[in-house]
């Protein structure tokens, strides 16, 4: 099986490049040892790049991945450093596992104490993987209690953003609004806490972070006319600890003394009250099912909050706080610190949930302690994570609402043409409402100090319509119908440098890049298609090393783990699904295999490239 | 609330249901045909020689092919938001499509009278009692308008172009 699976991977990487290593990869191209397990530096990540590093450095052991993005600045960059651009062509398959569920396989696997932990979408099943014993038999497998009613309730398909890891337990969100924690070692669950309102329109896709005992989760459905929320529970009891509101009076957002916001706009008493007509607040969106990032010196949790709703924005004039902002709450209390609106009075439905990379610049001639987020609106920022002031604001994707963002005040400057209201249609809004970048992370190397962005090049139409919101049914109010973007293709896997908020390369893919972004110390990039390519990039110049036809197209993120042998891996789910593979992709998108779903018009052809179905691939040198 | 005005703004009088009584519409209160519209023939699940001492319903859209019916269901799948879960034109979304000609739970009047009316365990809301039975069938009558056609088995790639059944 592994030798065919070897000769695929040979045939479809064509072209073995040997790689030219730049000045800024060379020194990590070092022969790997089983003592240093291939670590490209015992202590860290190297710094390669003056001034630039991991804003929060790993504590794990390198060859771990303990949660969800591998640390806690969400860098998604890992030490192991023995693929290198000079042997990626070598990597090929070395076992995957059907996780037995169809729909879409966002997030990633865990890897702790030689054991790899999965979960699946919807119905949340987790398994425990035995990396130790060849053949990688299980040593688990729990599926939870979890309500089917909801699968009617999540917007965009039924995915689950993965797992964290911490002390002995696994602790994960189940899409009927549960959170649980799971016995690492036998699988028994602890506790199983109920943390949304299913009825509400209240589901649970995103993935948990686990800060000092206390597991932080928010909930989905921005879509449904729920009111947002990020809550801690007693990692111990599974009792909820605090719980933020996004919308609502200063005391249910946990305003106090403590806040301040870095612009003049975003102070003020209840503003997430008096932003909004009357009490649309209260259906207000502004849900938490992006990434979370913790700074332990600032004790501060960062995240982002989604759409305001509902899509129709004639129904709700004002900022619509704190709806599509970054949000920075002290991690003990939940009080919230500062908070920056990035797209007030959001009419597109461009959502801020998506993550936030704490890494330290240079900036201005000092290091800053800086927040770098690529927001669905198509601007990168570069901002102060203590004060949440902009420091640095452009585009990257191709985008038509805005002219740029007004450094003043943080704020976008609205082409008029492009707002959207009742009664209104706009034509080609760029981008479209998937935004310039979803869910899919980026990845930052201290090494090159560049971040690697999985980019979407569409654009849209935008009709809005009245709708009436009734509970447990979508609040919705807009039909936007997308399309590709100028030049053609679907999206573009882009370096990017946050400090000049500058393209260095990009690579573009006919469809939108909706998995997400690996960085590893050996100087290569990896990331999957919707297509079903899982592919291997050089960090410095975007060269294509290495690529294997997955089994479904990948809406997934990569890790890199030491396995016991002291190999690197890296693993990666293939299964094409959330809102790109379900909502726009045609008969990919189906509910049921028996379902004939018309397909739509903005990618017609993926079908002919992809079908559904949910598998791990790990690969190795 | 736009709800209500459209529920007790409703249309035509429903007609007579097989097997069932004649029963004067209300825009909520559930009465005894709604009770006896729980039960909905299923012939296809009953296997031969299986004991049976009663006939059961079928139950018939009063509105099948009503033009009139079927502009107000299309107005109703807007307001009562089934467009977000369905997708425009049933094309599906977050929920199944409703113009592929599968269904999940039975494409007869009957069994989509039953859908809608109780719900469904994947999410679907039971609407029964919430909107007016005339609604239901306007809906029916919108929603088996739209799968003419649709019903396509084969899917063929190999073309020169890719053939777009899609809207």
């Amino acid at each position: 099986m592994i030798g065919h699976l070897t000769a695929i991977a040979h045939a479809a990487t064509g072209v073995v490049f040997i790689a030219g290593l730049s000045a800024c990869t060379s020194s990590s191209d070092t022969s790997p040892s089983r003592d240093s397990g291939g670590v490209a530096k015992a202590t860290g990540a190297p710094v390669q790049v003056a001034g630039t590093r991991i804003g929060v450095p790993r504590t794990t052991a390198a060859g771990e991945w303990q949660m969800p993005a591998g640390d806690y600045a969400s860098s998604r960059f890992s030490d192991l450093a023995q693929i290198t651009p000079a042997n990626a062509a070598n990597l090929k398959a070395s076992w995957t596992f059907s996780t037995g569920v169809l729909r879409g396989h966002e997030g990633q696997p865990l890897v702790v104490n030689n054991t790899m932990y999965l979960v699946t979408p919807y119905p949340n099943v987790s398994y425990a993987i035995d990396l130790a014993t060849a053949g990688q038999p299980l040593k688990w497998k729990f599926r939870p209690e979890n309500a089917q009613a909801a699968t009617g309730q999540a917007c965009c398909d039924v995915v689950n953003r993965g797992a964290a890891y911490a002390d002995g337990k696994i602790f994960y969100n189940l899409l009927d609004g549960h959170t649980v924690a799971v016995d690492a070692e036998n699988g028994t669950q602890l506790w199983r806490t109920r943390m949304a309102d299913l009825n509400l329109g209240e589901t649970m896709t995103m993935a948990p972070i686990v800060v000092k005992g206390k597991v932080l989760v928010g909930s989905s459905g921005g879509e449904m006319g729920v009111r947002g929320w990020l809550a801690a529970i007693d990692a111990k009891t599974g009792k909820e600890v605090w719980r933020g509101y996004n919308t609502g009076s200063d005391r249910d957002v946990k305003v106090g003394s403590r806040f301040k916001a870095f612009y003049p706009q975003d102070n003020g008493k209840d503003l997430g009250l008096t932003s909004w007509p009357g009490e649309t607040w209260k259906q207000g969106g502004g849900a938490v099912w992006g990434w979370l990032s913790y700074d332990p010196e600032l004790n501060l949790v960062y995240y982002g909050t989604s759409n305001p709703g509902p899509w129709n924005p004639s129904v709700r004039k004002g900022d619509n706080k704190w709806s599509c902002a970054i949000m920075a709450r002290d991690a003990d209390t939940g009080e919230l610190v500062w908070a920056f609106q990035v797209t007030p009075y959001d009419m597109w439905d461009y959502d801020t949930v998506n993550e936030n990379i704490l890494v330290d610049l240079p900036l201005g001639g000092t290091t800053r302690k800086a927040l770098v987020h690529f927001d669905r609106n198509g601007f990168a920022y570069t901002i102060d994570r203590a004060t949440g002031e902009v420091l640095v604001a452009k585009p990257f994707v191709q985008m038509n609402w805005s002219t740029g963002v007004d450094m003043k005040t943080g704020r976008p400057q609205v082409v008029p043409e492009k707002m959207t209201a009742e009664g209104k249609l706009v034509k080609d809004i760029c981008p479209s409402l998937e935004g310039g970048k979803n869910q899919q992370p980026a990845a930052f190397s201290p090494q090159t100090g560049l971040f690697y962005v999985p980019t979407i090049n569409l654009c849209m139409d935008f009709e809005v319509r009245p709708v009436t919101y009734i509970p447990g049914t979508p609040y919705i109010g807009a039909n936007a119908p997308e399309k590709k973007g100028p030049g053609g293709h679907g999206g573009e896997f882009i370096a990017w440098d946050a400090t000049t908020g500058r393209k260095v390369w990009g690579i573009e893919e006919p469809f939108p890049v909706w998995g997400g972004a690996l960085a590893t110390a050996g100087g290569v990039v990896f990331y999957g298609t919707l297509d079903g390519w899982f592919k291997a990039v050089d960090a410095s110049s975007g060269k294509a090393l290495w690529k294997f036809k997955v089994g479904s197209g990948v809406v997934g993120n990569p890790i890199a783990y030491l396995g016991p042998d002291g190999k690197q891996y890296i693993a990666v789910y293939s299964g094409i699904g959330g809102d790109m593979g379900l909502l726009i992709a045609g008969d990919v998108a189906a509910n049921l295999p028996y379902d004939i779903r018309e397909r739509g018009s903005t990618l017609p052809d993926l079908a002919r490239w992809t079908s559904w179905g949910g598998m791990l691939f790990v690969f190795s040198l | 609330m736009r709800v209500s005005e459209i529920a007790f703004g409703a249309i035509c009088v429903m007609a007579v249901v097989a097997a069932a009584p004649r029963a004067r519409q209300a825009a909520s209160a559930p009465n005894a045909m709604t009770d006896s519209i729980r039960f909905v023939a299923h012939p296809e699940h009953i296997p031969s020689g299986f004991p049976s001492h009663d006939r059961p319903l079928a139950l018939r859209n009063p509105l099948e092919g009503n033009a009139n019916a079927r502009k107000v269901g299309a107005q109703l799948y807007v307001s009562y938001n089934c467009i977000d879960c369905h997708g425009a034109d049933g094309s599906g979304a977050m929920g199944p499509s409703l113009a592929d000609g599968r269904w999940h739970f039975g494409g007869t009047s009957g069994e989509l009278f039953e859908s809608i009316y109780q719900g469904r365990p994947d999410g679907m809301p039971a609407w029964g009692g919430r909107i007016a039975n005339d609604q239901i069938w306007s809906l029916i009558t919108y929603i088996q308008s739209l799968s003419q056609g649709k019903n396509v088995a084969t899917e063929n790639f190999t073309g020169r172009t890719v053939e777009r059944t899609g809207h």
